[in-house]
């Protein structure tokens, strides 16, 4: 992982409150960075307010930039998308252990991606880094849900990925864009036609939960990218740890660092 | 070039005085890839006790006005995998260790301490009486001058380990647990720990930590813990390492002026991974730019 100060190459905004950042980055950075990875992003001006950086998926990449997508919850992620081209950020990353690689085997298999709301940035990781090294998406399938219409973004690029294959599917709480419901309702159906299937899913936490259940109802393995909170992002505050089940000992519970040993885990080890 | 050596204890002279807190530092290692661990002072480990702990459940960190909660519980691997897990690695890497331990009564403590005693590459104990979970018979040690003291005479007895005391800042008066502590034997004192804290999620109704109340820590407290220090240093002949807030290296050289021997630094280190570091060098550009041709000149030199 890199410690560096970035510079921002473009602010992009996307809806009344979430924005697009585009960053400087060496090629290093570049090279280390896979889908599900993430990235601490805090101010550079040394005043320490606020203290803490926070944490964000490495939504796409180039050669020398990366790109995250923020929406504004509170003071860390609202002073972030205020930086606007040419500002200083500082940047700690990649970090974590994104999504596993679909080896040939699993290749055959259909691949589920499940995004809520937010969820979107770190499974749009996925398929950008497929499109940007123009691999097939055949077999895969987005069930993306949100809110409401205006919460769906990356919508343009999301149906353009139609032409490498992926289908695509949207669904809203109130109907206003796809079905009306949620987004475990797609996964559950699907499911019921390709139950050999590989998953991976990143929403909100009742979401993530509910994919666990729909994946243990049909014994289906899969993969869930958690969003705890975190203070270090590296493995030394402790702060963001989730209960687990432990391998080992089926009796016993462990607690495993979301920044260090995820944030992707299998979906059967989490306990929510 | 200043002379940055300091003696934090009879016989622990350390490089220069900016240490690691324990419990912001993992257990040293997982700064490796970023700088030089052996650069420091010292480091100091995450708490440990006797057995594994696994810690507290729900919301364990949220931030506030400059400062951030945090209620992780002292989890930590246990004395035993520290051993041979974690100081080995320690070792290899040439760091100045200092173990951070704290118990549930006294025995714990008294056991630690025998355990720890005598293994290589350990250079002190620091013994944390100020943990907001730690009880004895209902009143927490460090809130208790006497139980303090005898805590301290107790783990004295069973060590030749240099012995830090850690003080809580969550009492009426530190002066006296700081005297209390010094004459029990212990060689030097660490202040400030986290200071209680609460925060509320309004929309919700409900506190934001699943263990509702947390440790403040970070800038926020600088503050504070300066008065602390400065106060506690007119009263003891003990050396002091100042914690609290310390995110650059004027804040370091405000703990040293204040009469701190040396320092830790804490939550900064989340923030920039070589934020410790960053410190030492700073500190020492400082007082060469000063003049200045041994710490010890400048350490208590508050006008
Ligand atoms: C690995 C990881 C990847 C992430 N990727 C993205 C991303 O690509 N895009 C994005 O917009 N957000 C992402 N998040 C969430 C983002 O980090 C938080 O929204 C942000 O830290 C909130 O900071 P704040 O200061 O704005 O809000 P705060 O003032 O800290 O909190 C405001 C509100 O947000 C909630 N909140 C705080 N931290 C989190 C969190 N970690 N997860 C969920 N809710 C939180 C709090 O409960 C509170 O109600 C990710 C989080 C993690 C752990
Ligand atoms: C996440 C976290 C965990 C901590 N764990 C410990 C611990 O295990 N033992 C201990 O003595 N102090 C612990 N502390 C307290 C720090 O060592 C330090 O005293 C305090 O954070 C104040 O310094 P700072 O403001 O520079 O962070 C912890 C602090 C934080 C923020
Ligand atoms: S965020 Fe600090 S240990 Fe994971």
């Amino acid at each position: 992982m890199y410690l560096f100060n970035s510079e921002v190459v473009k602010n992009q905004k996307l809806t009344q409150n979430i924005f697009r950042l585009r960053l400087k980055a060496a090629n290093d950075f570049c090279r280390a960075a896979t889908p599900g990875k993430f990235v601490m992003l805090g101010s550079d001006d040394g005043l320490f307010d606020p203290l803490l950086r926070r944490p964000f998926g490495i939504c796409r990449w180039g050669s020398d930039w990366f790109e995250v997508i923020i929406k504004v919850v509170g003071r860390g992620s609202s002073q972030l998308s205020k930086f606007e081209k040419g500002v200083s950020v500082a940047v700690h990353g990649p970090l974590g252990n994104g999504y596993p690689n679909n080896n040939p085997k699993n290749d055959q298999k259909t691949l589920f991606l499940v995004a809520g709301g937010m969820g979107i940035a770190s499974i749009a990781s996925y398929l950008f880094s497929a499109l940007d090294r123009n691999q097939s998406l055949a077999g895969t399938f987005l069930f993306y849900g949100a809110a409401n219409y205006s919460e769906l973004i990356l919508l343009n690029e999301l149906t353009a990925a139609d032409a490498f294959g992926l289908q695509l599917q949207t669904i809203t709480d109130d109907g206003s864009c796809g079905r009306q419901g949620l987004v475990t309702q797609l996964l559950t159906h699907e499911l019921q036609s390709r139950p050999q299937s590989q998953v991976f899913a990143c929403g909100p936490e009742p979401m993530l939960k509910s994919v666990q259940k729909v994946l243990l109802e049909a014994d289906c393995d899969g993969y869930l990218s958690l969003e705890n909170r975190m203070a270090c992002g590296f493995g030394v505050c402790l702060g963001c740890v989730q209960t687990m089940i432990n391998k080992d000992d089926d009796a016993n519970v462990k607690t495993a660092k979301v920044c260090t040993q995820g944030p992707v885990f299998p979906a059967r080890q989490v306990i929510f | 070039m200043v002379d940055l050596k300091v003696e934090i204890a009879p016989g622990v002279t350390l490089k220069n005085p900016v240490l690691t807190a324990s419990g912001t530092f993992g257990y040293g290692r997982e700064y490796a890839p970023y700088f030089d661990i052996s650069k420091l002072g010292a480091i100091i480990t995450k708490g440990l006790s006797w057995q594994p702990k696994i810690g507290n459940s729900g919301v364990r960190i949220t931030e506030t006005a400059c400062g951030m909660l945090n209620a992780i519980g002292l989890e930590n691997i246990g004395v035993e995998r520290f051993l041979t897990d974690e100081l080995p690695i320690l070792q290899k890497l040439n760091a100045t260790v200092i173990v951070n331990i704290f118990g549930n009564n006294q025995d714990d403590y008294a056991n630690l301490a025998a355990k720890l005693d005598g293994i290589i590459g350990i250079a002190a104990l620091e013994i944390n009486i100020s943990c907001p979970n730690v009880k004895a018979g209902g009143i927490q040690f460090g809130i208790d001058p006497q139980a303090a003291a005898k805590l301290v005479a107790a783990v004295r007895k069973k060590t030749s380990l240099p012995l830090i005391t850690k003080l809580s800042p969550n009492v009426s008066d530190i002066v006296m647990v700081a005297k209390a502590v010094e004459e029990a034997g212990s060689d030097s004192l660490s202040l400030i720990n986290t200071l209680i804290g609460m925060a509320i999620d309004l929309d919700r109704k409900r506190p934001v930590l699943g263990n509702v109340t947390g440790g403040l820590s970070g800038p926020a407290i600088k503050p504070v813990a300066l008065r602390m220090v400065y106060q506690v240093a007119q009263v003891v002949s003990i050396p002091i390492i100042g914690i609290g807030g310390i995110s650059n290296a004027r804040d370091a050289l405000e703990f040293l002026l204040a009469g701190a021997t040396a320092v830790e630094v804490g939550t900064a280190n989340f923030i920039n991974p070589r934020a410790a570091i960053e410190i030492a060098e700073g500190v020492e550009k400082y007082l060469d730019e000063q003049g200045c041709v041994k710490v010890t000149d400048f350490i208590g030199s508050l006008a």
